[in-house]
């Protein structure tokens, strides 16, 4: 009994012994195998290092096993153990290369985003500088209609002052206003009777009717001879022609620009009164100048 | 125990001494390491057992769990020398199931956000219709 049981012991000692000293391990072989490759994969190298140092040290624990003739399962498992660490380092390595790649997606969806933001500011801002000038541009434009109605009004003004100091002026020289515009009546006191010769009191009188023509030179006026009804009426237009003729010269002789002035003879056929008294009839031989209505603001606008 | 008691009756004393040169150390070294070893198994399968590893890395999972049932039915064998293997095991297989899946998670999401960024470029480079 005793004999048997020592006997059997030794022959499991002997057969386990025998049974872990082949030449080669296939596990560890294989093991050997997976952990080469991931060495020289560049991936695995760089981004899994401690990983596969861990597999490195288990393989050598692996090869120690093998070499002190431990048993098969103890280098079985130890090549397992390497053989897993070796995925462990690999999974390790493309995971992080992965995340490599969505972190660098991510950068550069920032940066497309900054870029695109970018370009979004500075074409608003060129919109915006776009619309300041043509803000300033219309301020301007603005300043200078202004301009324009501040010197129309002042042109208006002017006009309006000239157009007042005329009226004064007429006024001055006993000019009426009527619906014709305003009259000047050279009365038949100024002439020689029966004559169209001027007396000297009519010279100083023509005098300051043509310093009012000089000073407006855009004033006209038509100058109308009047007679009464006294002699023919061939004989008064012809008088009444001579008589206009006569103011129109005085006129121009003092300076008057000739297209200033025109003449009509209007003989008897206008009476300003009655030619059945003798006032009446010297009322009604005259020279009329009539001011062309507003001549002069007209043509000042 | 017992059966040593029931040795220990039947055979001479060589035998007993050779008998417990073999089976102490295994007996010894049962109970602090290899209990130690079976805890981190317990808990890296534990750890590894997630949404994301039963469904990018179900067959590592599985692997995983198989070998740590392996291992507590060597423990309850007092095959303890194996029972200490497989939870070695069990713990890098976990390990290997977790990064499988990890590395799958890792993929996908480089390949959308590549997608994301071409999809980008593209809506960027598109002429605007403002």
């Amino acid at each position: 009994m005793t004999t048997r049981f020592l006997t059997l012991i030794a022959l499991t000692a002997t057969l386990a012994a025998c049974s872990s000293v082949p030449d080669r391990n296939s596990d560890l072989d294989r093991a050997r195998g997976r952990f080469n490759m991931a060495q020289r994969d560049p991936q695995v190298q760089t981004l899994a290092a401690d990983e596969l140092k861990q597999a490195s040290t288990t393989l050598d624990e692996a090869q120690a096993a093998f070499d002190k003739r431990q048993p098969k399962t103890t280098v079985d498992h130890l090549s397992y153990m390497t053989a897993q660490r070796v995925v462990i380092a690999q999974e390790t390595a493309s995971s992080r290369a992965a995340q490599a790649i969505t972190a660098n997606a991510a950068a550069e969806r920032d940066k497309l985003r900054l870029a695109q933001r970018t370009a979004e500011a500075d074409s608003a801002r060129e919109k915006l500088a776009i619309s300041e000038q043509s803000n300033a541009r219309k301020t301007n434009e603005l300043a200078q209609a202004d301009a324009a109605a501040k010197q129309d009004q002042a042109r208006i003004d002017y006009s309006d002052a000239r157009a007042q100091a005329l009226e004064l002026e007429l006024q001055n020289l006993n000019a009426k206003k009527t619906e014709r515009g305003f009259v000047v009546t050279v009365g038949d006191v100024l002439f020689d009777s029966g004559q169209d010769r001027l007396l000297p009191e009519g010279t100083s009188y023509m005098a300051r009717l043509a310093e009012a023509f000089r000073r407006n030179t855009n004033l006209k006026a038509t100058i109308e001879g009047h007679t009464d009804s006294v002699g023919t009426e061939a004989a008064n237009y012809e008088l009444s022609n001579r008589r206009a003729k006569t103011v129109m010269d005085a006129l121009v002789n003092q300076g008057v620009l000739a297209n200033q002035l025109s003449v009509r003879s209007m003989g008897e056929s206008r009476p300003a009164a009655t030619n059945d008294t003798a006032a009446g009839r010297q009322m009604n031989r005259r020279v009329e100048i009539v001011f062309t209505p507003n001549s002069d603001v007209i043509l000042a606008k | 125990m017992k059966k040593i008691d029931v040795i220990h009756g039947r055979l001479s004393a060589p035998a007993l001494v050779l008998a417990l040169l073999f089976t102490l150390p295994a007996w010894a070294a049962a109970p602090l390491e290899l209990s130690e070893k079976m805890a981190v198994a317990e808990a890296s399968v534990k750890q590894a057992n997630t949404t994301s590893t039963t469904e990018n890395a179900a067959t590592e999972l599985q692997v995983a769990t198989d070998k740590l049932i392996s291992a507590r039915k060597a423990w309850a064998d007092r095959n303890y020398e194996l029972a200490e293997q497989l939870a070695e095991q069990t713990q890098v297989d976990a390990r290997v199931a977790q990064m499988h899946a990890e590395s799958e998670r890792s993929r996908k999401a480089a390949n959308e956000s590549q997608a994301a960024a071409r999809a980008l470029v593209e809506e960027i480079n598109r002429p605007t219709t403002r």
